[in-house]
């Protein structure tokens, strides 16, 4: 028998580091750069600190592996710091985290992602991390190199040197130099990262740099640190029965009684006698924990399963809002129109979950009318950037007919249209299908929740595309009476071989009556303006803004276009009335005058309402 | 230049009905009232069935096209279409479809202010030249305008057909005479009178012209007293009306032979029985009423034991095809008149089924012997194995 041996889980990483991200050079960078990012985002968080993260990705020379290059990735802070004797633990050893199984919805849960960067990186290039700290208590601050040892899962910190650091009071820097890839846009890229970590932060000053290109800084667009909620306890309906053992020993001697009520949430004494009714011995609950024997827990753990309990509280979850989404939202250009939806906190499969949705179309990205829409993911404000198609967000998104918003949708597939899908996914325990927490594992109840917020952001995108479709069908109809009826009246006066007299009667009768039309039409469009300015004021209302002072929001640009929309009916209606005046006194123009006249009319009024907005 | 030969006597007169039609337009607009386009309602809803007349005939309903900003371009269209068709009936010209569609091309390329008019695809101006038709309520031949011949290559040693041309003489086409080659019918109006040498003992219509052919090549007429014909698919109003003709004359025991799926009974065989619905005003010239269904049957598939295929619904074709049968059971005249329940069992069968058989399946009954599709149809002639 060949000998059995105990690996750390430093080895087991090490061996596996495709598990949690790094399972091709492209992934790797934007891996290392996410769990940086997230490291300092969740610090700046917790110290109440409005973050300030500085990103630089370099291409330094090349890689050792084949068709690699030699990436430095580096990350700044301005979050607390971190102690000396921390630097080692938080960059070198796996499984060493402040946040794991706290039951907070905070970006990083169980501590392996950067040791696993700075794993890769040692593969790599033979070198762990290079760290700079301070915290506000340092005079100056400590630099060094981490290396994970592998052998022991412990962090190493070496070369450790003091160093003034600028005037920066308190921060940390991190830089990886790691074989890797880089790609900018897509799914995978960088870019997309960046602006989706914008986009769910509107808290974020962020600046960088990616390779050659210019330095980019996006500033926040609100000064509020979000209120990280405090840590929840578990539902006992989440666990398995082996988690519920293990649960057990963090308590020590404790009895179960007390156990069930202090380790868990929603268990209250009226739900300790609700188990004694369904069967559980009462003395058992007065036993000690460690005196239970592997049978009693599984007869506990059967009946507190078995037994209806409380939904555990929503107060655990955090929402980023839709005042701040709507601001953050122009932090990625600027957008044609957009709906965002914040979702009350809801219960899914026991776990307390919000969804917010932010729908948008852009005026300047590069996105096809007939491809699909680009779509964001984001679990805890963290972007999911691969293997969307077993994600629940997606599931969701198929699952809505996009077509009654206004949205064409190949069956059971994601609307097509030059639209980015922003969702975001907030819960302190969201299930993910793998440790590089790509997908999210997808429930019946966590698809309904999304779905019905995407519906209720579908509604609200409905009334912008309605409008709109209202406009073009307006200026279609003015084209056709311009370029069509002509053609119809000759070709009548040549088969009948009429007078030019008639084919004057004939042209005014047609002006007439296809002026009706585009009358009609424009009323169908001041309907569509009317109802698009009575959902905004709802909103605003909702929201506790006055309409008129919201200027710094998307809000004002869709005011102002409905301003724009009703100044352009007026000169509209103006210049069907000249129209008409000039045709009963002349009737010597061509019928294609008028429509035209109305359309140069039509694209003034909005230059000029243009020109007044800026 | 000879007068062309008509399908039928025409009761109107069309330069004069389309003057009428462009007065009361040009009138209407003088008087800013609503010119009104109105044709007949070619679709099932206004189709009806009665087995003694043998093909679909319309019903009352029309289609209005009153001019708005929506419809202003397809009347500009129809009457731009008029005009060059009026010109044609002037000076004698024909044209096919295609030709019209590029010769509206061609005068919209050379005057800008026709571009707005300008056809993305052919189908767009065959749609406004087969309104006109169901608008005057003329046959699209009548407005001097073919479609391309399609289908109807002919065999037989015993059929003889003697065609009077347009300048009045005659022609006579010995079919037992061209050798390898068919006869086709034109997708013209032909005046042709029908003759045979011997009784003829039926007339197979056969779904893929391949399938006839390899039948022909093997020795089909030679061997048996008849007419053999491929359809190529759904048959054109030549291939129509081409059988019709043959049933008037000869009167035949007529038969079809196609494939086992909603699509051949729906479009193929129903179409040269009965007539289309869009070609409701035409369905008494080009229909055949006495052919019957010789296969494939469902029992067929069993006594041959035929290789047969799942329907594919991922397939948008074949999903169609099944929804457009479940639609025939509800609403086509033809499947629910109770004369033709033996096909809209057909038609039941194979929706609950949802299995295809091709024709050519009878090829694999057994494969040594070339002439085994042959032996199976005269047997299920000779039994009465037909619907």
């Amino acid at each position: 028998m060949s000998k059995i041996t105990k690996s750390s889980t430093a080895e087991y990483f090490a061996k596996n580091l495709q598990q949690v991200g790094f399972s091709s050079p492209l992934k790797a960078v934007l891996t290392t750069l996410k769990e940086a990012v997230d490291n300092s985002m969740d610090a700046c968080e917790q110290a109440e600190i409005l973050p300030e993260i500085e990103v630089q990705i370099q291409r330094v020379g090349q890689g050792s592996s084949k068709n690699t290059d030699l990436i430095k990735i580096s990350v700044e802070d301005n979050g607390p710091g971190l102690e000396v004797d921390d630097l080692a633990k938080v960059f070198g050893e796996y499984l060493a985290s402040s946040k794991f199984g706290k039951g907070q919805c905070s970006r990083g849960q169980q501590g392996i992602g950067i040791s696993a960067a700075t794993t890769w990186a040692q593969l790599t290039n033979a070198k762990g991390a290079f760290v700079i700290s301070k915290t506000a208590s340092m005079r100056k601050a400590v630099s060094g190199q981490v290396d994970v040892d592998i052998k022991t899962n412990s962090g190493v910190l070496k070369n450790k040197q003091t160093l003034d650091w600028d005037d920066k009071k308190h921060g940390v820097r991190v830089e990886f130099a790691i074989d890797g890839r880089v790609q900018l846009n897509g799914d995978g890229g960088l870019i997309t990262y960046l602006e989706g970590t914008v986009l769910v932060n509107p808290h974020l000053t962020l600046k960088y740099k990616l390779l050659d290109n210019d330095w980019v800084t996006i500033e926040r667009v609100s000064n509020d640190v979000p209120d990280i909620p405090v840590a929840t306890l578990p539902h006992p309906h989440t666990f398995k029965l082996g988690e519920f053992i293990t649960h057990s020993t963090l308590y020590g001697k404790i009895t179960l009684d007390k156990f069930l009520k202090t380790g868990f949430s929603r268990v209250s004494d009226q739900s300790l006698k609700d188990f004694v009714a369904k069967g559980l011995p009462k003395a058992l609950l007065s036993k000690p924990l460690t005196a239970l024997r592997p049978e009693d827990f599984k007869k506990v753990f059967q009946i507190v399963q078995d037994t209806d309990l409380m939904a555990p509280s929503t107060k655990s979850v955090l929402t980023v809002g839709e005042d701040a989404l709507s601001k953050s939202i122009q932090r990625l250009g600027e957008t044609d129109f957009f709906s965002v939806v914040t979702r009350k906190p809801a219960i899914c499969d026991f776990k307390p979950v919000v969804v917010e949705v932010a729908l948008a179309r852009f005026k300047h990205r590069n996105l096809e009318a007939d491809e699909p829409v680009q779509l964001l993911r984001f679990a805890n404000r963290v972007p999911l950037q691969f293997d969307k198609s077993g994600c629940a967000i997606t599931w969701a998104i198929e699952s809505v007919n996009w077509k009654s918003y206004g949205l064409s949708q190949p069956k059971g597939s994601l609307p097509l249209g030059p639209y980015i899908f922003a969702i975001s996914l907030v819960s302190p325990f969201i299930k993910f299908k793998n440790a590089s927490k790509e997908t999210i594992d997808a429930s019946e109840e966590l698809v309904e929740e999304i779905r019905r917020a995407l519906m209720q952001a579908g509604q609200k995108l409905s009334r912008h595309i309605k409008k709109e479709s209202k406009e073009a069908d307006l200026e279609r109809k003015l084209a056709h009476i311009e370029q069509f009826g002509p053609i119809l009246v000759e070709s009548l006066v040549r088969i009948t071989d009429s007078s030019d007299a008639r084919k004057k009667r004939a042209e005014e009768g047609l002006r007439k009556l296809l002026g009706r039309d585009s009358k009609d039409a424009m009323e169908d469009l001041e309907q569509a303006a009317i109802k698009l300015a009575a959902q905004k004021t709802r909103e605003a209302k909702r929201r506790g803004h006055d309409p008129d002072d919201d200027t710094a929001s998307s809000e004002s640009e869709e005011e102002n276009d409905i301003i724009e929309v009703t100044e352009v009916m007026k000169e509209n209606k103006k210049a069907a009335r000249t129209t008409k005046k000039a045709a009963d006194k002349a009737g010597k123009k061509s019928a294609s005058s008028p429509a035209a006249k109305k359309i140069a009319t039509t694209n003034a009024a909005k230059k000029k309402a243009g020109t007044k907005k800026k | 230049m000879a007068k062309l030969i008509s399908v039928r006597e025409l009761k109107i007169d069309i330069p004069k009905e389309a003057q009428i039609l462009a007065e009361r337009m040009l009138s209407d607009l003088e008087k800013s009232k609503r010119p009104v386009l109105e044709a007949v309602k070619t679709s099932l809803d206004n189709s009806f069935y009665n087995p003694k007349v043998g093909y679909l005939t319309p019903g009352d309903k029309r289609v209005r096209t009153e001019l708005n900003v929506s419809s202003v371009q397809k009347l500009a269209r129809v009457v731009f279409m008029l005009e060059i068709l009026l010109r044609n009936l002037d000076i004698g010209a024909v044209n096919t479809k295609r030709e019209l569609y590029y010769i509206c091309k061609g005068l919209i390329k050379n005057d800008a202010k026709l571009r707005p008019l300008d056809f993305e695809d052919q189908v767009e101006s065959d749609t406004i030249v087969d309104f006109i038709g169901d608008m005057l309520q003329v046959y699209r031949e009548e407005l001097n305008c073919f479609a391309n011949d399609r289908g109807g290559q002919t065999y037989s040693q015993q059929l003889v057909v003697t065609e009077t041309m347009a300048d009045g003489e005659k022609a006579t086409i010995d079919l037992s005479t061209l050798g390898t080659a068919p006869f086709q019918p034109k997708n013209k109006p032909q005046s042709l009178r029908l003759k045979a040498r011997k009784k003829i003992d039926f007339c197979l219509v056969i779904e893929s012209e391949g399938t006839a052919n390899t039948l022909q090549s093997m020795g089909f007429t030679k061997r048996n007293n008849c007419i053999l014909m491929g359809a190529q698919g759904v048959p054109s109003n030549a291939v129509r009306g081409w059988c019709k003709l043959i049933e008037e004359e000869l009167a035949p025991p007529m038969y079809f032979f196609g494939d086992l799926d909603a699509y051949t009974l729906q479009n193929i065989f129903r179409t040269l029985k009965a007539g289309s619905a869009a070609s409701l005003i035409r369905n008494s010239h080009f229909s055949a009423p006495e052919v019957r269904f010789l296969g494939v049957l469902p029992e067929d598939v069993k006594k041959y034991d035929l290789p047969f295929y799942k329907v594919r619904e991922s397939d948008p074709a074949e999903a169609r095809a099944l929804k457009k049968a479940k639609d025939a059971l509800e609403n086509d005249p033809f499947f629910l008149d109770k004369k033709n329940k033996g096909l809209s069992d057909i038609l039941r069968w194979l929706m609950k089924e949802k299995i295809r058989c091709e024709q050519q399946s009878l090829f694999s009954v057994d494969p040594k012997d070339p002439i085994k599709m042959e032996k199976i149809i005269l047997e299920k002639i000779r039994n009465g194995s037909y619907v």
